[in-house]
């Protein structure tokens, strides 16, 4: 298990648990991002926010938020 | 005529404000939610008898709101005060759309569904089977393109339909699985709770169970806090049992009976494939280069604004390399030139025909002077609105936030504030309340702040006068060196206030989470809507307080203390206010009464900056603002002390007004000024100190 922050460009993984704090992680899960989601991680440059594709549209997401959410690597 | 009343509710950027305009027109009203500055509009459009009254809620996620706009949408659709709920499902994303279309249909069986965009779902490889759909959603579903809106009929005709029907028994019903058991718990749990009387207990079990915070306090309020106490328990326990927090697995559960109710009605053909669009949004996501080319084009779309509006920068750019003709014609034809030349005639068409001396000064320099100031505003918002407009109808917006977000966190601020600060750069009042696109608190408070340190239009008109009349400095060195120093400020203010509240422990970093549309051609319709908005309301709101600030101004210039009309500005209320201030001045080798008259100057600038320049011209009896400060005497380390402070000191009363409508606070919009006026004494006295030594 790794947090969203690492996986690196053009994987694909699997979020297991989202605990980002207080409006961010309902904001999270309101958007798809829900445990057994599979999401894509499109840009992943270590130091700018991170961009990835869940349930279909891009997001966008600082990388302290990324670093909340816990997911398995399904493929590279 | 009978009326319905419809709350049009979707996610952010499904095509809400694209729908709304076309179904309502010109018939919309704007007001404000009960207690927030938060935008409601309205419309009306009549159709087989019934008069339907629409109402645009913020674009919310899902029923639990994560932000104040968002609070206002879940309110407004849970309180049942709409006869009928339109929801917003994209056609090109309905995966994640339908999230809020379940939450509502979970509430109430009152709803017409409208599949957005339906001319994109062609090129998205999308297929959508709307009788089947529709079928297993049990609501009406209508698609749309604002595009080809031919089906507008068809969806007035579903919502008197549903209106009229029978309110129908729960038209979905999510299976939330192993939680049933922790559901039906809290369901006779809240059967005793006073609410059970407003909302299905069902429902509220959910919701309640999930945390939602609203509910939680709508308990506490009526005194049943015990019953909360019970809910808690039964959460927790079925949080320890299934080891994930209720959140979680309510989403996960809500979202499983979105893909059951697509399923065999959706066909997705293919992967998305990487069009133009998403190299772009590869590209500005690059380290260093991504930020340098949003800078870049940010940078030439507001210098095309501006040289359209007043001429500068191009005009300074030609007039350095020798063309002087060329720089004059440029400035001679720009929107705000020729908009002060009309008002000019017309002053001069009044004066002729008003015999009466008083009647003529305030007519001319008060009323029709102060309706020039708001007209030659009205070119340069408007252009600004439309490229703004483009850019966010496009999609470029996001990506751009996006992409300096790392620069921008070095001085505690998110990507979402991209947009604030370049609006600025034109105008800070719109820059003030463009502020709302942060979901950050603590960031939107430092930039309410400190926002009016970034230089905006009018004074740059000002400093430009005063670079015309240096004697041996080079004017173009003190203005790039203005421009620097107000940038340099304003991140040198933010950081030390990040370290303040970081000391205090009340910093919190600003984290950014955006959804990145697909980046499109704008479509012109758009942005006439958006721009059309934006000119209202700045007529509205700015022009009807830049009226009463120049009538104010010509007041306090024209009366004396006991409230006779004077034509001797020495006399006037002003001067004796100015008095009061001149001593600050008289550091700076001012005579005491150039130290009153410049003093004078820089209090009717508090009202508008270009006022500077014109009270000036006034005191001095010289149209030329450059003539009118050598004629004062005043030398070039004096005019380098009048630039910086003129750049740095106190905003104008619109943005002021506009800090307070955003934040609702005194507090923050005194500390806003205590702030600019000491920063901008402290700075311009070094800078006089420096250029006087310089110049020995
Ligand atoms: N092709 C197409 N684009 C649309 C349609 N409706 C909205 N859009 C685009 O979708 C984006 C979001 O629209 P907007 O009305 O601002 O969404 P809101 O955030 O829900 O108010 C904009 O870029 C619109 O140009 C449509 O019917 N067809």
């Amino acid at each position: 298990m790794l947090n969203l922050a690492d996986v690196p460009r053009g994987c694909k993984a699997k979020v297991v648990t989202v605990n980002a704090p207080g409006m961010w992680g309902m904001r999270l899960l309101q958007m798809g991002i829900t445990p057994g989601a599979e999401i894509e991680v499109i840009e992943n440059s270590s130091t700018g926010p991170i961009l990835i594709r869940a349930r279909g549209s891009l997001i966008s997401m600082g990388r302290g938020i990324a670093r909340r959410i816990l997911v398995e690597l399904i493929s590279h | 005529m009978k009326e319905i009343t419809v709350a049009v509710a979707g996610q952010p950027n499904v095509g809400k404000t694209a729908l709304f305009n076309l179904i309502v027109g010109q018939s919309v009203e704007v007001a404000n939610w009960p207690g927030v500055t938060v935008e409601k509009r309205e419309g009306f459009r009549e159709h087989k008898s019934y008069r339907i009254r629409f109402i645009d809620l913020p674009g919310t996620y899902g029923l639990t709101a994560t932000s104040i706009d968002q609070v206002i949408a879940r309110n407004f659709i849970i309180s049942g005060e709409a006869d009928v709920i339109l929801i917003l499902v994209d056609s090109t994303i309905p995966e994640r759309t339908m999230y809020l279309l379940l939450e509502v249909l979970e509430l109430t069986s009152k709803v017409v569904v409208v599949f957005t965009k339906s001319d994109m779902t062609h090129s998205a490889g999308v297929h959508i089977n709307y009788d089947l759909l529709e079928k297993k959603v049990g609501a009406p579903i209508v698609p749309i393109s604002i595009k080809t809106p031919d089906s507008i009929g068809s969806l007035l005709d579903k919502i008197i339909e549903v209106h009229e029907r029978e309110p129908s028994k729960q038209l979905i019903k999510v299976d939330y699985g192993e939680l049933e058991p922790f559901i039906r718990s809290v369901e006779e749990v809240v059967r005793e709770s006073s609410l059970a009387n407003e909302f299905p207990a069902r429902w509220l079990a959910v919701k309640l169970l999930e945390g939602d915070r609203d509910l939680e306090s709508r308990l506490l309020k009526r005194g049943e806090i015990d019953l909360l106490k019970k809910v808690r328990s039964i959460q927790g326990e079925a949080e320890e049992i299934l080891k994930l927090t209720m959140p979680e697995a309510i989403a996960t559960k809500r979202f499983s009976k979105v893909i059951e109710v697509l399923q065999g009605a959706l066909i997705i053909k293919g992967m998305p494939t990487r069009g133009r669009g998403e190299h772009l949004i590869a590209l500005l996501y690059k380290p260093w280069i991504g930020p340098l080319i949003s800078m870049l084009l940010v940078l030439a779309l507001f210098t095309i604004v501006f040289t359209i509006n007043t001429g500068f920068p191009l005009n300074v750019v030609l007039e350095s390399i020798g063309l002087r003709n060329l720089a004059s014609y440029i400035e001679n034809y720009s929107l705000s030139h020729l908009v002060s030349r009309c008002f000019d005639y017309l002053s001069q068409v009044t004066s002729s025909i008003l015999s009466d001396s008083i009647l003529r000064s305030l007519i001319v320099d008060g009323i029709i002077n102060g309706i020039g100031i708001v007209m030659t505003f009205l070119p340069l918002i408007a252009t600004i609105s439309i490229v703004l407009a483009m850019l966010e109808d496009s999609g470029l917006l996001p990506v751009i936030a996006a992409s300096m977000h790392p620069f921008l966190r070095r001085m505690g601020f998110s990507g979402h504030m991209v947009f604030p600060i370049a609006v600025s750069f034109g105008c800070n009042v719109p820059g003030v309340i463009a502020t709302r696109a942060s979901p950050n608190f603590g960031e939107r408070v430092r930039a309410w702040l400190t926002i009016a340190f970034i230089p905006c239009q009018a004074r740059l008109i000002v400093v430009l006068a005063f670079a015309t009349a240096l004697r041996s400095l080079n004017g173009l060195v003190l203005m790039a060196f203005a421009y620097a120093t107000a940038l340099l400020v304003f991140m040198a203010v933010n950081k030390s206030l990040v370290i303040m509240y970081r000391r205090r422990r009340l910093y919190e970093e600003p984290e950014l989470l955006l959804e990145i549309p697909p980046i499109h051609a704008p479509i012109p319709r758009v942005i006439w809507w958006i721009t059309w908005n934006q000119i209202k309301h700045f007529l509205i709101k700015a022009a009807t307080l830049i009226f009463l600030a120049s009538l104010a101004s010509w007041i306090m210039l024209h009366y004396t203390s006991s409230l006779t009309y004077t034509d001797d500005y020495s006399l006037s209320i002003g001067m004796s206010i100015a008095s009061v201030i001149s001593p600050l001045l008289t550091p700076l080798g001012f005579n005491e009464d150039l130290a009153k008259s410049i003093g004078f100057a820089l209090i009717a600038g508090f009202f508008a900056k270009e006022a500077v320049l014109s009270t000036i011209a006034i005191i001095a009896d010289e149209e030329v603002p450059a003539k009118a400060l050598n004629i004062l005497g005043v030398n070039d380390a004096q005019l380098v002390f009048l630039t910086i402070f003129t750049m740095l000191y106190v905003p104008c009363i619109a943005t002021l007004v506009a800090v307070y409508s955003e934040s609702k606070s005194f507090k923050i919009t005194l500390s806003s000024v205590a702030l600019m006026m000491v920063t901008a004494y402290a700075i311009s006295m070094l800078a006089y100190t420096v250029a006087t030594a310089l110049m020995h």
